[in-house]
């Protein structure tokens, strides 16, 4: 591994050790970002199975309707909703707004991507 | 002087094309003593041949930026107790994104000449440095006093971002920063260097370089600002007013 | 090659200053420094852009070159200067006696002083002692150390000389007669031992020069006199600020960046690698600083530091030394050829050092040319990075 800056060193994107709240943003922002990329090819794949008629659009509905397609579905809706909220707090201090809080503007974020999450999980799982 | 701890470094070791490697070292020290100390204290009395970059020992050089414990900090002004308790192990790295010279020395240059190219101030008018502290505000009259700038150019900012990690090509926070300093004022070369995909727009907003940074500097802050001056500058331009 | 080489040791104030002078002279020049640019004393120094006013009474000799040097830094290197002068306080009745002292000496020194009204000296640092007595203003400023000495190495390394850094001079090669003609050398980056031939050696290692010296046999009456400063979080004063008395412990305070640094004492050791920090003398920066600027009891420590001075003499100590500077060719002072030592002086004299030593090394050499530092604006210290 070399010292020197190289794009393969992509991993320590993701590495939060001894790192601060800034870092936990951004690497929390890239991990839902790709995640909700991943999801929308996924969306759109599905979707094409629309075309393929109206039996296997049912088929595939059934096979969703299991618990881990269930929690898989609130990960997107929390990833969104984090992604959402925290790509506001990076525009807003992109742009020198809230800078000096922008540490507290991420708790906010969190706390609100928490209570969401609680509120669709208690909504699917009752 | 009392020596009244004992503590581990673990230092970061590399000589010409070896493998890297850590060397151990039992030390006795005053907790009061900063990390720098301690390190010197190995080449003094264990190791000779242990090389590190240090100058001013009050920060005001920032040649002695290093990781501790995984975290950037100045070792010259970090004191022991601060960053590892009585018997523990003290990780000490060279910085990262710059090339390693020797074990924990690494080459600034890219950063120095990087300062030069936005034209970043080594002495600045006393009223264009913001006091950080209310009892240091100078008297008007002594605005036209010029002072050293705050920036040390230690490179821990750079050591610390998730952008710099990945793009050499990135600008890194504390040039970014001294571009704000000296403000785009219509400087188009400047504006040209600043507003592209390795000036302020390369930023993904981890906060880090701040969060490091010993010297007042705030880089996030002034990365975010010279964005503003930059959108502002470009409309300017637009309407041909640039 | 017909450029004569000299090897100079050492890459603190005197050896890159030296470095510069002899590049701009036409020598080849080869600097073997041990650590980075100013590791060694030169780094940890106080900061003080001398005007002289702290020698004026004691050691006129020093104050002169100071006052001299001073102007002439003002002028190659703005760059690395805080240019905002200084005041000398007083807060007692025997400091206002050495006043007297004092005014006689600067003006046998030339140093421009100006006395003010307490009142005055209060509206232009407000932070002082309200119970000050008498105010002089000085030509006083403060320097970055490391920046000093990289503009030096910086320009020299523009007219081609040549560092190895990390690289510590571990023998001296000497002819049959015990005459220096080289250095033998550890790369400390590399691992690797290796030699240097020179028409000749320059020894500017400050504290240490007598354990080079005593390579060839020679000798110089070098005492290593540290020194302890004490850097506060807080600028509280926008000049130097010096006690209007005979040199004594903490007796400057130098505004630097954001910060000021209390400094300094003075006491000999043996043992020069390493300096520890007396606890004692941290206690003692603050109750000597916070005569003068009492708002410092509420300032934090930001780093406790100690430098080693070069002073020389033999017999006398302390603080009675005087703090001027002195070249020895050892041919004559020992009956070694090849090895020109310079030790002594001050930062603030550094270019003044190096044109001496550089003066010289010409003589014995037989060149004819001229010292021209004085006039050569120095290159942005950032260029020694940028040059190959
Ligand atoms: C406490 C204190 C405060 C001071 N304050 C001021 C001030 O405010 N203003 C002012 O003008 N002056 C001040 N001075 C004086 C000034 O700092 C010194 O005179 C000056 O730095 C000496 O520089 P130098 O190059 O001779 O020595 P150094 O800077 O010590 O340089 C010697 C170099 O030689 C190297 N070396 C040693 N052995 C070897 C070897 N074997 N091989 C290779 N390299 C080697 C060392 O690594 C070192 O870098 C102060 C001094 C002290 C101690
Ligand atoms: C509520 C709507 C959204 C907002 C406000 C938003 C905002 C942002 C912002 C500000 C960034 C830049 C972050 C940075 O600088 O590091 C970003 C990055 C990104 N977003 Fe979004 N986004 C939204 C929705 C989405 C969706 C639905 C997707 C995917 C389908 C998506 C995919 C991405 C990707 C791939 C990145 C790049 C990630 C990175 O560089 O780390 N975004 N978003
Ligand atoms: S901005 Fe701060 S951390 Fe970055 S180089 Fe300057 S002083 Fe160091
Ligand atoms: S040694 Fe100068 S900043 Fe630490």
């Amino acid at each position: 591994m070399s010292n020197k800056p190289s794009p393969s060193n992509w991993p320590k994107w993701f590495d939060p050790r001894r790192r601060e709240a800034g870092s936990w943003a951004f690497i929390l922002n890239r991990l839902s970002a790709l995640g909700l990329t991943f999801y929308l090819f996924l969306h759109l794949i599905v979707l094409g199975t629309l075309a393929q008629g109206e039996a296997a659009y049912d088929n595939f509905l059934e096979t969703i309707h299991n618990p881990l397609f269930i929690l898989g579905e609130l990960v997107v809706i929390v990833g969104a909703v984090y992604h959402g909220l925290n790509g506001l707090r990076v525009g807003l201090t992109s742009f020198g707004i809230g800078v000096s809080v922008q540490k507290q503007l991420f708790y906010i974020t969190l706390a609100i991507t928490a209570v969401v999450a609680v509120f669709f999980a208690v909504r699917m799982f009752s | 002087m009392i020596n009244e701890w004992k503590i581990t470094l673990k230092i970061y070791r590399q000589k010409g094309q070896e493998p890297p490697h850590y060397d151990t070292f039992e030390l006795e020290v005053n907790p009061d003593e900063y990390v720098l100390d301690a390190i010197e204290r190995v080449w003094a009395f264990r190791d000779r041949s242990l090389t590190f970059a240090h100058a001013c020992h009050h920060s005001t050089c920032g040649a002695c930026g290093m990781r501790v414990n995984d975290v950037e900090k100045l070792t010259c002004i970090t004191p022991i107790r601060s960053v590892v308790a009585n018997g523990g192990v003290l990780k000490v790295d060279p910085m990262r994104n710059f090339p390693v010279v020797s074990d924990l020395v690494v080459d600034l240059g890219s950063l120095y000449q990087r300062m030069d190219q936005v034209g970043h101030r080594s002495v600045l008018p006393l009223g264009e440095e913001p006091a950080p502290h209310p009892a240091a505000a100078p008297a008007p009259e002594d605005l036209q006093a010029l002072r050293l700038a705050d920036c040390i150019e230690c490179g821990l900012c750079i050591s610390a971002c998730p952008v710099a990690t990945t793009t050499p090509a990135y600008l890194g926070p504390a040039v970014l920063a001294g571009a704000q300093q000296h403000g785009l004022n219509g400087d188009l070369k400047l504006l040209e260097l600043v507003d592209s995909d390795s000036g302020v727009w390369r930023c993904h907003s981890a906060f880090e370089c701040t969060a490091v940074c010993p010297s007042n500097v705030d880089p996030a802050r002034r990365i975010m600002d010279l964005r503003r001056q930059v959108i502002g500058a470009r409309i300017a331009r637009f309407f041909g007013r640039g | 090659m017909d450029k004569p080489h000299a090897i100079i040791i050492g890459a603190g104030f005197t050896g890159v200053a030296t470095a510069h002078d002899l590049a701009l002279r036409g020598f080849d020049v080869t600097v073997v420094e041990r650590g980075p640019i100013a590791n060694g004393t030169s780094g940890r120094t106080h900061g003080l852009l001398h005007s002289g006013g702290r020698y004026a009474v004691k050691d006129q000799e020093s104050a002169i070159e100071c006052i001299d040097e001073n102007m002439i830094l003002r002028k190659i290197v703005p760059q690395v200067i805080e240019p905002n002068g200084g005041l000398f306080i007083a807060l007692t009745e025997s400091d206002l006696e050495y006043g007297e002292q004092f005014i006689e000496g600067c003006e046998a020194c030339h140093i421009p002083i100006e006395e003010l009204k307490p009142q005055q000296a209060l509206k232009l640092e407000p932070n002082l002692n309200p119970r000050l007595l008498a105010a002089f203003t000085i030509p006083d400023g403060t320097f970055d150390p490391l920046r000093l000495a990289l503009s030096f190495a910086a320009t020299a390394k523009s007219n081609g000389a040549r560092f190895h850094l990390y690289t510590e001079v571990e023998g001296l090669l000497l002819d049959g007669q015990g005459n220096v003609v080289g250095v033998k050398t550890w790369d400390r980056k590399t691992n690797q031992r290796g030699e240097l031939r020179a028409d000749i050696v320059v020894n500017a290692t400050g504290a240490w020069a007598g354990e080079i010296t005593e390579m060839a046999g020679a000798s110089v009456p070098v005492k290593p006199t540290p020194g302890i400063m004490v850097a506060y979080d807080q600028r509280l004063c926008q000049r130097a600020i010096n006690r209007l008395c005979p040199p004594s412990d903490g007796d400057i305070i130098l505004p630097q960046r954001r910060m000021m640094v209390v400094g300094t004492t003075s006491f000999e050791v043996t043992d020069l690698d390493y300096v520890p920090v007396i606890e004692e003398q941290i206690e003692l920066m603050l109750e000597r600083g916070a005569e003068m600027v009492p708002g410092i009891r509420q300032a934090k420590v930001r780093g406790v530091y100690m430098a080693t001075r070069p002073l020389i003499g033999a017999g006398v100590t302390g603080r009675s030394i005087a703090r001027t500077f002195k070249c020895y060719d050892h041919k004559a002072s020992d009956n070694v050829d090849g090895l020109v030592t310079i030790t002594g002086g001050k930062a603030t004299t550094l270019r003044a050092m190096a044109e001496a030593t550089a003066n010289m090394v010409c003589a014995k050499l037989g060149v004819t040319a001229q010292c021209s530092t004085k006039d050569t604006p120095l290159l942005s210290y950032r260029q020694f990075y940028a040059l190959p």
